[in-house]
């Protein structure tokens, strides 16, 4: 074999060798124990990923993170959560609602922390035995163009013929809409709940595939209104797009609004234990809750007396759904099949 | 011995890093409530929805297929075998496609035809609207899916063009025109190689998710992510993707039968042999200018709007900031993988093509079961196999998105290793045989040396899906190191258009980058020529 003939295959091999090293040196090095935390993580990772940065600078601890997609598009980390089970990865999970907290502790994937900056949260917001605590919380809203002139106060506006083909919601198969179905499920009992489903298909509601895409379509005009997250609201009025903001059921004998705070997890047999709570004591501070109401995602404080921004009310003047979030979760698990049909699926 | 020895080595890592999640995973879709049980089986293809769901990805197949083979195969002529000019750098261009993740190029045309995108700008919300219609749905699909796979045709047409026989399109030349003797003579000639690619375009995008889930049109894919990314129920999930396997097998069979041999005896015309080549005449420039506009319109205007979106200084400094560390990483891990996955598919085309083991035929059987499988359900049979403490110098760095990399990808490289052996004559190995040469002397001095060239491209071609992979990547990567396309797509959940359009457009730089220089220093052919 001549010289020329070879060069391809000993260059191809070379450049696996410098990549080699080059990946031992970025990627299979491990700092020391004490040095880092992994967390993984269901919020947004543009919104998640300054915090974090944030954490690192101040304290010197080197965050790890994996991040989910968009509910719709990727299996994302809750699989792997439950995949690793035996031998967990994660120190720490930062959910965007409790409900996947709630499927954790059934599972026996996480276990119990009290966080001393927890203090200044509503119980209704934590778990009462640890496993997940609340903080900065979006509220399920009504994004309402700003040309429909009664605007609709109550989810029950879905089963309205006044309102007949003009609502859209976003699959309750996924995401924040699956644990409104479920919270209705838990408040009226299986046969309202159902019959309140059938009527809102009969009433002509359409589906759109995410609250962001929910949002688009009432800016569109091509719905009046859609039941969203206020961060997807918020963030479109801040676009100059041409809707408005409702937060539904707030009549005194109305059922609330339904307010779904992130939620931070401790995992069962973390590999940096002291890290994580340092970590989960972190997001649960005032501060954290400050910077996530001001970003794009616009989130509720759940601390009272946090600064927040102009668009959003404060936890305090805002009439909750009371729900238990463990009921919602286990209610979940039961209507999922239900969901899967009443979608087509 | 030592011929054993190494096959059988690599046969044992294809199972333990292939083959053992697959089982593992199809275990749990037959163990219900602790007993044995077809009941996620029976639920997967029970509804009425399932039935429509296979006929979507079946409409969606076929006609993707059908036009990628159509235009595919004109495009390959034209390309392959005319005087057309800026053929090189055409064929160049409507490669680009093939080369980034399918939504990167979904993205591209949202940007176009979507609801604020540029048909907003220019005709008004009016126009928007009925394109927006048109792109979310089967047209839509049917557009970014042909238009991402019609290489593949084009580029099998510009290869096996290479196999006519001149002389027989000579003697056609003698009584008939051109176009006749096209229809005739060429395409029968290269009938079977045009089909292989058919069926691989066939069976990519009956496999294909992102794009539909983007463009909201429900296939079949779909039913075995809702298990896992609603439920969590990874035997429901395995359950529901096993009909994809079925499907893929089906068509491994029809491939089996009438064209593997077909294809692999197809040989290259000596180079002291000249392929005719058409002179167009009148129709040079008119048909220049046709695949000029279908080139703007299909490649360059997509790819230029991201290019536009993404122009701004901040964008890629955020950009830059945000994903850096992730594009170094992805290259590194891309590299590596494509080298692996060269050596594992070499073996393994090797002792396929020379039927080495019994068994050969399972074995590429198996490599093709793996590249068929959802990798989701791969990626979780990955992490539940290897996630031990013992095992964790493997599953807790990078090392395990190689072992994804070669249970997904393997069947490629040993393919094209497959078909690079079989133009090979084996007279040569067998006058070294008589001449005393070992098993070892003759792989590394024969048959090494002169499949060189297609081992090179199979290494492109396993760089290139490594580097674009997310399915896998996404579910096993250690945490703090992720790839470029995961990034991408994490960032795309409420970040902005312009940062999304520029790490789109290094996506497209880190995949083109690399190849053309690698290109420019080992001097390599057109890489059609041995896929």
């Amino acid at each position: 074999m001549n010289s020329k003939k070879r060069i391809p295959i000993i260059g191809l091999i070379a450049i696996a060798v410098v990549a080699a090293v080059f990946a031992a040196v970025t990627g299979c090095t491990k700092p020391a124990e004490s040095e880092e935390v992994v967390i993984y993580v269901s919020e947004d990772q543009v919104f998640s990923e300054p915090i974090l940065k944030d954490f690192e600078e101040e304290t010197g601890i080197k965050v790890k993170a994996v991040y989910d997609t968009e509910e719709t598009k990727s299996t994302g980390v809750m699989n792997r959560l439950i995949a690793e089970k035996d031998n967990p990865q994660a120190d720490v999970y930062w959910a965007n609602e409790p409900i996947r907290a709630e499927l954790l502790k059934g599972k026996g994937i996480s276990a119990s922390y009290f966080s001393p900056n927890a203090e200044g949260i509503a119980d209704i917001f934590k778990d009462p035995d640890g496993y997940w605590t609340g903080f900065s919380a979006r509220a399920r809203v009504f994004v309402v163009h700003k040309d429909v002139e009664d605007a609709p106060e109550s989810v029950k506006a879905y089963v309205d013929p006044a309102w007949k083909e003009k609502g859209v919601i976003a699959n309750p198969l996924y995401g924040t809409t699956t644990s409104e179905v479920a919270a209705l499920f838990t408040l009226w009992g299986d046969e309202d709940a159902t019959a309140f489903m059938e009527a809102m298909k009969e009433n002509g509601t359409g589906i759109a595939t995410s609250n962001g895409e929910s949002s688009d379509l009432v800016a569109a005009r091509e719905y009046d209104f859609s039941l969203v997250d206020s961060d997807d609201a918020v963030n479109r009025i801040r676009q100059g797009k041409d809707i408005k903001m409702v937060y539904p059921d707030q009549g005194e004998d109305e059922i609330g609004c339904m307010i779904v705070p992130n939620a931070v997890v401790f995992i069962e047999g973390a590999p940096h234990p002291d890290n994580a709570k340092i970590l989960m004591d972190y997001l649960l501070s005032e501060e954290t809750e400050r910077k996530l109401a001001f970003a794009d995602c616009a989130q509720i404080p759940l601390h009272a007396g946090v600064d927040k921004p102009d668009e959003l009310k404060a936890i305090e003047d805002i009439k909750a759904m009371e729900v238990n979030y463990a009921e919602v979760a286990k209610k979940l698990d039961e209507i999922q099949p239900y969901l899967k049909e009443w979608v087509g699926y | 011995m030592a011929k054993r020895a190494i096959l059988a080595s690599v046969v044992i890592v294809l199972i333990v890093v292939g083959l053992l999640p697959a089982v593992y995973m199809t275990l749990k879709s037959v163990l219900v409530n602790g007993g044995i049980s077809l009941e996620y089986y029976y639920e997967a293809l029970a509804t009425e929805r399932i039935w429509l769901l296979i006929e979507h990805s079946v409409i969606l197949s076929s006609v993707t297929t059908l036009l990628a083979t159509v235009i595919g195969l004109g495009l390959g002529i034209l390309l392959g075998k005319t005087d057309l000019p800026f053929r090189k750098p055409f064929t160049v261009l409507f490669t680009i496609p093939l080369l980034v993740p399918p939504y990167i190029t979904a993205i591209s045309w949202f940007n176009i035809l979507g609801r604020e995108g540029l048909v907003f700008r220019f005709f008004g919300p009016g126009t928007a609207q009925i394109t927006t219609d048109w792109l979310f749905g089967l047209p839509g699909c049917i557009l970014v899916l042909f238009s991402t796979f019609l290489p593949i045709v084009m580029l099998l047409t510009i290869a096996f063009l290479k196999t006519v026989d001149p002389r027989l399109e000579e003697a056609g030349r003698l009584f008939a025109r051109w176009p006749y003797v096209i229809r005739r003579i060429t395409i029968p000639s290269i009938y079977h190689g045009v089909l292989l690619g058919a069926m691989l375009v066939f069976l990519i995008t009956m496999g294909e998710l992102g794009v539909p889930t983007f463009l909201r049109f429900d296939v079949f894919p779909v039913e075995s992510f809702v298990q896992f990314s609603a439920f969590y129920n990874f035997g429901a999930g395995t359950a529901a993707a096993i009909p994809l396997v079925v499907i893929t097998f089906l068509f491994l069979v029809l491939e089996r039968v009438f064209l593997r041999e077909k294809t692999q005896i197809l040989r290259p015309v000596p180079d002291g042999e000249k392929q005719l080549t058409i002179p167009l005449g009148f129709f040079r420039i008119p048909l220049f200018m046709l695949v000029g506009l279908f080139a703007l319109l299909i490649v360059i205007a997509p790819f230029l709007v991201l290019l536009l979106q993404s122009l701004s200084v901040t964008a890629y400094a955020e950009a830059i900031t945000k994903a850096g560390d992730s594009m170094l990483r992805s290259l590194s891990y891309a590299a590596i993988g494509a080298t692996a996955l060269t050596l594992i598919g070499f073996f393994c085309g090797y002792l396929i093509h020379n039927r080495a083991f019994p068994l050969w035929r399972s074995i590429d059987s198996m490599t093709i079961f793996l590249f068929a499988l959802p990798a989701t359900v791969i990626g979780i049979g990955l992490v539940s196999l290897w996630n031990h403490p013992l095992t964790g110098f493997i599953y807790a760095t990078p090392a395990i998105i190689i072992f994804g990399y070669i249970a997904q990808f393997t069947a490629v490289n040993s393919r094209i290793t497959a078909t690079s052996l079989a133009r090979i004559p084996t007279s040569m190995d067998e006058a070294a045989v008589v001449s005393g040469a070992g098993w070892f002397r003759r792989l590394t001095r024969i048959t090494v040396p002169i499949a060189r060239r297609g081992i090179a491209a199979g290494w492109i071609i396993a760089y290139i899906l490594c580097l674009r992979d997310m399915g896998i990547s996404m579910m096993v990567y250690p945490p703090g190191y992720d790839t470029l396309p995961v990034r991408t797509f994490t960032l795309m959940a409420n970040g902005t258009t312009e940062l999304i359009a520029a790490l789109c457009i290094i996506m497209i730089l880190a995949t083109l980058v690399p190849l053309i220089l690698l290109g420019a220093i080992f001097k390599l052919k057109p890489l059609a020529k041995y896929v």
